[in-house]
């Protein structure tokens, strides 16, 4: 049997073309512990610099046998060029993961510099996916937050909701403005080379918005985005989603992610085979807090599921058990040559 | 004296302004309350959280979400603000303790801990809120300064939730007997076994289902009289 690069197996993946097997990737973040201390680094560095960046991601697949890299990590880098800050925790012995210190305290407040795009890490992330790029091994996975997380993570959150019912006219300028910075940014990644680009509306669950509320805040926007990006395109939502599957899929994604809360079986019957359905492991129960051998056990039930390709629900903690993913890897691999409802095997 | 059915109208409205988030409604009512002679912490208890109640039932119904609820809780803050500086001293009879509250290091998500912390304010407790973004040790330092009977914990994400269990590792060396509270979308029952904390909600909203459930208690203790 021919087998594939993992980079053809992905760019091949997403144009719905036999496969030899199924990939194992994310769209989300998959660095891990083990790669950060073979490389002598501490995790709160490795965001500041496009060599950790590219190498960190470069070694976990390595490791572990994935067929991406995805690059960076954490959800900052726009806020942060954006004029907010970013705290990195150099002082604590944990893995955290960065945040944004100072937000916008009102919607019209918010103002970009002109040379947002080249400010703060930006350039950094760059750089990272040019190497990655260049390096023409993995496949290379970029990523953006959907408008409304980006903007959670710049605003007071309760005052975009609040706005939602009180000031209409405002919370859509300010939608409309993180949209255009969402498209700009993708758009960035992809003229780099990305073989595929994810849009994380994470924070826009059922958990959070009613379904129409879903419907009135988020899906015009994405669907804003997504016209104007190229192929391929992911949407991923964490949370409850199983209200919005089909307005999910309403919004010009060429696949959908999901969590692990989504009722898989159903959302395959919701949006029928042609379309690429990723997902939907708990990625830390899954990976840090269950005995090995139970993993494969919850990989065949996302492949019982229907999926086309193993995702975990988000991005995976760091500090996975190297034999739970190993699992994950064995399991699709050892499963995944049977095609999956919307790819098929050569 | 203010009669039973001029007490009844009041509290409906104060109750009906927190369920349907009319916030001049609130406090129109809650300065007649005043005005009127209305106990104040009648009113708070049988008005503000009585609305709240049902707010909870409504969420749980997915009538309303977080946003409604947002709004819901400015209405019932709305209302507290005029009320509780004519709380009557031994009105403290109704406290129930003590709360350390806050989000952990790495977390900026704090609107379930807001919501948590309005349903403990409501509820009578003490509430010393440390913010979101806390370095773990102030949780412990927080508690022995003030000698809170329970720690409520936030994490919004998985990778700010493993913070909690070194918390909890924290507060329990040095004071056993407190309850811990772990409340975020990423929080099971499961993690809540593995980082030996005492109780859960499941997410911003079902952790104010739970505090909501509380305050239905303190509200039906208050009614029927404390158990000895």
């Amino acid at each position: 049997m021919a087998t594939m690069t993992p980079k053809e197996r992905v760019q091949k993946f997403f144009k719905r073309e036999p496969v030899d097997t199924m990939p194992v990737f994310s769209g989300m973040g998959m660095v891990t512990v083990q790669a950060i201390s073979q490389m002598g680094i501490r995790f709160c560095d490795v965001h500041g610099s496009a060599a950790y960046l590219a190498e960190s991601s470069k070694l976990s697949s390595d490791i572990f046998g994935f067929d991406a890299v995805i690059v960076p990590y954490d959800l900052c880098t726009i806020p942060e060029a954006m004029g907010r800050g970013c705290s990195t925790y150099q002082d604590s012995e944990a893995i955290l993961y960065p945040t944004v210190p100072s937000k916008w305290d009102n919607l019209e407040a918010v103002e970009m510099p002109s040379d947002w795009m080249s400010q703060a890490r930006m350039p950094l992330v760059e750089e990272a996916l040019r190497t990655l790029v260049s390096a023409n091994k993995y496949a290379v996975g970029g990523w953006v937050l959907g408008p409304f997380t980006l903007g959670g993570q710049v605003i007071e959150l309760d005052l975009l909701l609040k706005g939602l019912k009180k000031d209409v006219e405002k919370v859509q300028a300010f939608m409309e403005k993180m949209t255009r910075i969402v498209i700009d940014v993708a758009k960035r990644y992809q003229a780099l080379g990305v073989d595929y680009m994810t849009v994380r509306e994470m924070g826009s669950g059922t958990d959070l918005l009613s379904p129409r509320m879903w419907k009135q805040l988020i899906q015009p926007y994405l669907r804003e985005v997504f016209a104007a990006l190229e192929s391929p395109k992911i949407l991923h939502i964490c949370g409850g989603t199983d209200l919005i599957v089909e307005a999910m899929n309403d919004c010009g994604a060429d696949a959908l992610s999901f969590d692990q809360k989504n009722n898989l079986v159903e959302t395959r019957k919701k949006i029928g085979n042609e379309m690429l359905l990723l997902g939907n492991f708990d990625p830390y129960g899954t990976l840090c807090l269950m005995e090995a051998d139970k993993v494969p056990e919850v990989i065949k039930g996302c492949l019982d599921a229907g999926v086309d390709a193993v995702w975990p629900g988000c991005d995976i903690w760091p500090e996975v058990k190297s034999s739970n993913v190993e699992a994950w890897v064995r399991t699709v691999r050892e499963f995944g040559h049977r095609p999956s409802p919307a790819v098929g095997r050569i | 004296m203010i009669s039973e059915e001029r007490r009844a109208e009041i509290l409906k409205m104060l109750s009906d302004g927190v369920v349907e988030y009319q916030e001049d409604q609130v406090k129109e009512y809650s300065h007649v309350a005043v005005d009127e002679g209305l106990d104040a912490y009648d009113a708070i208890m049988n008005g503000l959280a009585a609305g709240m109640e049902i707010v909870g039932d409504l969420y749980d119904r997915q009538e309303y979400f977080v946003p409604e609820m947002l709004m819901c809780a400015d209405a019932l803050y709305a209302g507290l603000a005029i009320l509780k500086p004519h709380l009557k001293k031994d009105d403290s009879k109704g406290v129930k303790g003590q709360v350390v509250i806050g989000t952990v290091q790495g977390d900026v998500h704090d609107i379930g801990k807001n919501l948590i912390k309005l349903m403990f304010e409501v509820g009578g407790f003490t509430v010393h809120d440390l913010g979101r973004d806390v370095p773990l040790e102030k949780f412990s330092e927080e508690q022995l300064r003030t000698d809170s009977e329970i720690v409520a914990l936030s994490a919004m994400m998985t990778t700010t939730m493993m913070g909690m269990k070194r918390v909890i590792e924290m507060i329990k060396e040095k004071n056993p007997d407190v309850a811990i509270m772990l409340g975020g979308a990423p929080v099971t029952k499961d993690v809540v076994t593995l980082f030996g904390a005492d109780g859960y909600a499941e997410g911003a909203g079902n952790a104010v289902q739970e505090a909501i459930k509380m305050i239905g208690q303190l509200r039906k203790l208050n009614r029927d009289g404390a158990p000895n």
